[in-house]
């Protein structure tokens, strides 16, 4: 008798940690920054209810990007297990998968059917370090033009959709518009000592080519009265805040902007313009990579791998540009980015230029903001800033 | 001459010895020990301290895996003859990588085990040559990545990473170091003074008996009880260029050209900082000077008032001598404290003006350099031990020996 109750006990318990187990998926911790747009939170969800093996919990990370690569950076170099999926800034990926902190993925996307040349080329390049592939794209960006064309005369707006003008030229069109509309400055862009200065640095000299010319052009937009008199505070959020408000004519920002204006922008969709830059559109954007000390390897992958398909594409797109290339012409993914639509847009995708790529980035990073901020804040003259940017460049 | 202790009397003593060496000189030590080594945490054959040859075992089996993963794929792309290559090719990767396969860790490896890992890749990228030769109209899987793969391999093989004082010598040539000391110099020597004047001041008035002093002194307490990051956080705002009254505010003073220079420019940055500083830490200042005018007798100033001397004489003969134990104290705990400043000039404006905490802060943390990092860290330890010194030569020398 006593044995049957032990039989019968043992099988109740056992029958009920099968069923904690059917009901408890495995956690799958992705540490992400905060996110302006509903995107990411809704792609998590999307994923979360389309399979029950696993739960993927957003880390909210630092909006500071530097803050969050050190932060990333402690915690791996102690072999830390906590984040599962991590989601990389561009440049960081070569020193991440240098330093070992990251999985190659070439085995998993073999054994899931992908193929590395279906997603976005230079999303991709920027994780392919010694043979192996490190990452899959998040969401991959660009720099790009936004302008008012409620306020741009419509001659002024197509010379800008066509990409053919110079520096000095917007610098024109920003003082000639500025007070027009209720706007109240000309141009915003980012100037403040940060990753974001190098992106914009990049874009004045006309991807590193034009140093002294660019430099030039960037300190005279500075000393205008078209730029506020801040402008060298200025980092993303400063430039969506004041041109979502209506409070400046001219912008140069990342394509998440557009989501902002269509969400909760005092200006409306039908107010904005798209244009390239004069001197090509940096890339940025985010990738996606695993711990390499992740105990759970496999649903990180499952994760990315939803990330990257048409379900999880067709999420992120009402943010976000694809970086899975069948997308680029999908109904529901055009539909959702109207950017993807207009020509101007077309045009910048066009003339994207990459930040100089080395397995220290952030040592010649740093080397080209002293340089960039010297001169632009007044203490150097723009000969040093350039002798000192060819240094760092030829690291 | 020193009272000799017992060894009843050491036992005692000596849980208080064993946590100053845990917690003061360990530290100390393994800095030391960092500053002797090319020790960078993001790159992989320098990520640990190696006083011999090792082999980055975990990457030697990753990259052996990806070898045999690409060849795998070339086998329906050859015929026979190539497939038998290629499976011989896999089987010596397999054999030489298997050992490896539960590797966690680097291994320590001999000078002999080195050249035979090179001497095995060497192997393997003539034989993956050959395969390439043989076939040359097929597009073969390994083609694409046996080059990169392979110098990887290589570069698992690793030496020694000690550099015995290459860093120091490196610290001597470094601009960068210099320029943060001298920032750091010009804001400790310049914050300190303003903040002991007005420390001085506050301290006496809040020494006078007077109604409502327990008021002030509670008061002039805020400052300092705020925390560095928020109190440098509120001072952003005062200095904000569009809408900062601190920056507008000096602007019409003619202080500044305009106002968001205050936050941008080299001199600017410094002087914020040094104003919020200030701002900040004098309370304590008063505080400790505070405690040294309390314990002055009063019968000193009655005798002096007697004897006809002004307060300016009191001042100098009675207040300042008397007070030269808690100045020296105070003087010290500041200058130290605004050497190392850190949190509110990384709060403020994100490190500039670059002191050395900033410097080697970007260099261990941003640049993952423990290496040279430490070498800065030391550089920094050994400043702070001749500011010690001199104010102890200076102010205290009786009262060392005392």
């Amino acid at each position: 008798m006593k044995k049957l109750i032990a039989l019968l006990l043992v099988a109740v318990l056992a029958l009920g940690s099968m069923a904690a187990l059917a009901a408890e998926p495995t956690v799958i911790k992705f540490a992400a920054q905060g996110d302006s747009t509903p995107a990411t939170q809704a792609v998590i969800d999307a994923y979360n209810a389309s399979q029950s093996a696993y739960k993927v919990e957003w880390v909210d990370m630092t909006n500071d990007s530097g803050a969050m690569r050190e932060q990333l950076i402690t915690t791996l170099k102690a072999g830390s297990s906590d984040y599962d999926v991590l989601s990389l800034d561009v440049v960081w990926a070569g020193e991440f998968a240098a330093a070992g902190y990251i999985q190659p993925l070439d085995m998993l996307m073999d054994e899931a059917g992908l193929k590395a040349e279906d997603y976005n080329a230079g999303s991709m390049a920027s994780g392919a370090y010694s043979g192996k592939q490190y990452v899959m794209p998040f969401f991959p960006d660009l720099g790009m033009l936004f302008f008012r064309s409620d306020v741009v005369s419509a001659e002024d707006a197509a010379k800008l959709v066509s990409g053919d003008y110079t520096w000095a030229d917007l610098q024109a069109m920003a003082e000639k518009y500025m007070g027009q509309g209720d706007t109240k400055d000309g141009f915003a862009f980012q100037s403040a000592l940060y990753e974001g200065l190098v992106c914009n640095a990049n874009e004045f000299t006309a991807n590193w080519k034009d140093l002294k010319g660019g430099l030039e052009a960037m300190k005279a937009m500075i000393d205008s009265k078209a730029t506020a008199d801040n402008i060298m505070t200025y980092t993303e959020g400063e430039t969506h805040n004041s041109f979502i408000k209506g409070e400046s004519v001219f912008a140069r920002n990342w394509p998440y902007m557009w989501g902002m204006i269509k969400s909760e922008g005092t200006i409306k969709p039908n107010q904005v313009g798209i244009a390239p830059l004069p001197g090509g559109s940096t890339v940025g954007g985010w990738l996606l990579a695993i711990n390499k000390n992740s105990k759970n390897t496999e649903g990180a992958f499952d994760f990315i791998k939803y990330l990257n398909s048409e379900p999880g594409q067709i999420v992120m797109s009402q943010a976000y540009l694809p970086g899975y290339n069948a997308m680029l012409t999908n109904e529901e993914v055009v539909k959702n980015n109207e950017l993807l639509s207009m020509e101007g847009f077309q045009n910048a995708l066009k003339t994207t230029i990459a930040r100089p790529v080395s397995a220290e980035y952030s040592k010649v990073s740093d080397a080209l903001q002293q340089a960039i901020h010297a001169y632009l804040s007044g203490t150097g003259t723009v000969d040093d800033a350039v002798k000192a940017i060819e240094t760092a460049l030829a690291q | 001459m020193p009272k000799r202790i017992t060894w009843r009397q050491f036992l005692f003593v000596l849980p208080l010895l064993l946590l100053v060496s845990v917690f003061s000189l360990y530290p100390i030590f393994t800095s030391g020990v960092y500053s002797f080594f090319d020790y960078q945490t993001n790159d992989q054959t320098r990520n640990a301290l190696y006083t011999e040859g090792h082999l980055n075992a975990p990457l030697f089996h990753e990259d052996g895996t990806y070898l045999n993963f690409y060849l795998k794929k070339d086998l329906s792309l050859v015929d026979e003859t190539g497939q038998q290559t290629i499976a011989a090719l896999q089987q010596d990767i397999l054999e030489a990588i298997s050992p490896y396969a539960e590797a966690k860790q680097p291994l320590a490896l001999s000078g002999e085990g080195a050249k035979q890992v090179t001497a095995f890749v060497a192997n393997i990228r003539q034989r993956v040559k050959d395969l390439e030769n043989a076939y040359p109209d097929v597009e073969l899987n390994i083609s694409k990545s046996a080059d990169s793969l392979l110098d990887e391999m290589d570069s698992t093989v690793v030496g020694s990473n000690f550099i015995g004082l290459e860093g120091y010598k490196r610290l001597g040539q470094d601009g960068r170091f210099f320029s943060a000391l001298r920032n750091t110099l010009v804001f400790t020597i310049i914050s300190v003074f303003f903040e002991l004047l007005i420390g001085m001041g506050l301290a006496l008035v809040m020494n006078r008996a007077v109604r409502g002093i327990g008021l002030v002194r509670t008061v002039s307490l805020i400052p300092w009880a705020i925390p560095t990051a928020v109190s440098a956080l509120i001072w952003t705002y005062l200095y904000d260029g569009t809408s900062g009254i601190v920056a507008r505010l000096f602007t019409q003073l003619g202080l500044i050209a305009s106002p968001e220079l205050l936050l941008t420019s080299a001199s600017g940055t410094m002087a914020a900082a040094i104003i919020a500083d200030v701002w900040k830490t004098t309370p304590y200042m008063a505080l400790l000077l505070l405690a040294g005018l309390q314990v002055i007798d009063h019968g000193l100033y009655e005798s002096a008032s007697v004897d006809g001397a002004g307060p300016v004489r009191t001042f100098i003969r009675i207040t300042l001598p008397l007070l030269k134990p808690s100045l020296l104290v105070a003087l010290l705990f500041r200058t130290l404290d605004a050497f190392r400043v850190y949190d509110l000039i990384a709060v403020l404006t994100k490190g500039t003006p670059e002191t050395l905490s900033i410097y080697a802060y970007k260099v261990m943390v941003g640049q993952g350099n423990y290496g040279y990092g430490a070498v800065i860290v030391l550089a920094m330890f050994v400043c702070v031990g001749l500011i010690a010194l001199l104010y102890v030569k200076v102010l205290g020398a009786e009262l060392i020996n005392e």
